[in-house]
């Protein structure tokens, strides 16, 4: 398998940023994102700090973003990353459309809003799971409940149908889910996973669903749960003054590093932290 | 190393001071990426724990006794009793200390 030399997760102004540098210092790399590159930028009406673009608007400065990595030739990769492996001397990065490697890794994911369920987290790999294709198997024969953000979610649910007993699809979104015949549809929010040791029932506003999974199936996932044994700090990546992980070769930039969210820090963040790869890199071929 | 277990048979681990159960499937990415970061532990572990890997579709009633219900699954056993369990990936720094705190 070809191995890169950086890895970048994300395509907002730190994802971008980190990925012209990389590029500039002769390390082009593999770029995840979208060709829509962030929706947080896109909402975005005014922004009045970005040095050089006065009154730019967040589609403005995401098309002017787009336009410099077309200028510079890299190429945008886009497949969701479901999980990053720390291996010891390489990363094996995971998505929907196969693995790849990288010898280092910077992670500009951006934040997840919103909190947890309750429960959620005492009961994750207790019959909680955000994995679909990782754990459907274990739900043979049983009653599984799927909460989905975005149709993105669809063909998992689809999936555990096809193995579980029965598949209650909540999506938290509009419009009308694509789904087997099987699939029972609840439009109802989630409040609670219910269970002592492991998951006995999803609490939603409409009463509790007797379940033994519960698959949440979120667009975004906090990077530390991106990244097995990557360290916290209070919702963020704790990083360093170069954007050093606790884990040698991955660097986070960006929102997902902490505040203050602000799209320059963000891009001043993702030039350090290539800046910081392409230092590791050096040093670790020596 | 880490052994393979067999029908259900837990009785070498069971008879171990110490053993650490790797409860994993071929169909388990995340199990395939723990495989090699775990054999490297188990060597430099060697003498102070039984290894011992157990695919869930080939011993499921090991695996519904454990009630596992996530995979790849550490489970530590101390003379046979299970006294601490862990889920998911570990990078070997972290599967190191885990273990280094309970062996």
């Amino acid at each position: 398998m070809e191995r890169f030399d950086i890895a970048i997760i994300g395509s907002g102004p730190a994802g971008v940023s980190a990925a012209l540098t990389a590029s500039l210092r002769g390390k082009p790399p593999l770029l995840f994102g979208s060709r829509t590159l962030s929706d947080k930028i896109t909402k975005a009406q005014r922004i009045q700090n970005y040095p050089g673009l006065p009154d730019v608007t967040g589609p403005q400065l995401r098309d002017a973003l787009l336009h410099h990595l077309d200028v510079m030739g890299v190429p945008i990769t886009e497949a969701r990353v479901n999980a990053v492996y720390a291996m010891g001397d390489y990363f094996a990065i995971q998505t929907a459309a196969g693995t790849y490697e990288a010898a280092a890794v910077i992670l500009a994911t951006g934040v997840v809003q919103g909190k947890p369920l309750p429960g959620e987290q005492e009961l994750l790999g207790r019959g909680v799971s955000y994995c679909a294709t990782c754990d459907a198997p274990l739900y043979r024969g049983k009653r599984v409940a799927v909460v989905g953000t975005s149709p993105a979610a669809e063909p998992e649910a689809a999936y555990l149908a096809e193995v579980a007993a029965s598949v209650v699809y909540f999506p938290l979104y509009s419009g009308a889910p694509r789904l087997p015949g099987t699939v029972q549809v609840r439009r109802e929010t989630p409040t609670a996973v219910l269970g002592e040791n492991t998951v006995q029932a999803l609490r939603t506003g409409g009463g509790d669903y007797p379940v033994d999974g519960v698959f949440l199936l979120r667009d975004a996932m906090a990077p530390t749960q991106l990244v097995p044994g990557l360290a916290g700090d209070g919702g963020h990546v704790a990083v360093d003054a170069r954007m050093a992980t606790n884990l040698p070769g991955c660097f986070a930039c960006g929102d997902a590093a902490g505040l203050p969210y602000q799209y320059i820090k963000a891009a001043g963040q993702g030039n350090v932290a290539a800046l910081s790869a392409v230092q590791y890199l050096a040093a670790r071929r020596q | 190393m880490v052994y393979e277990v067999h029908h259900n048979d837990l009785t070498q681990a069971q008879a171990a001071e110490a053993a650490v159960l790797d409860f994993n499937a071929t169909w388990c990415n995340p199990c395939r990426m723990l495989a090699p970061v775990l054999e490297q532990v188990s060597e430099e572990l060697a003498g102070k724990a039984l290894f011992c890997g157990i695919d869930v579709d080939q011993n499921p009633a090991l695996a519904a006794q454990f009630g596992i219900q996530s995979i790849p699954a550490l489970v530590v056993l101390k003379n046979g009793q299970p006294v601490a369990r862990q889920v998911g990936f570990m990078p070997k720094p972290a599967l190191r200390q885990w273990l280094d705190g309970l062996l």
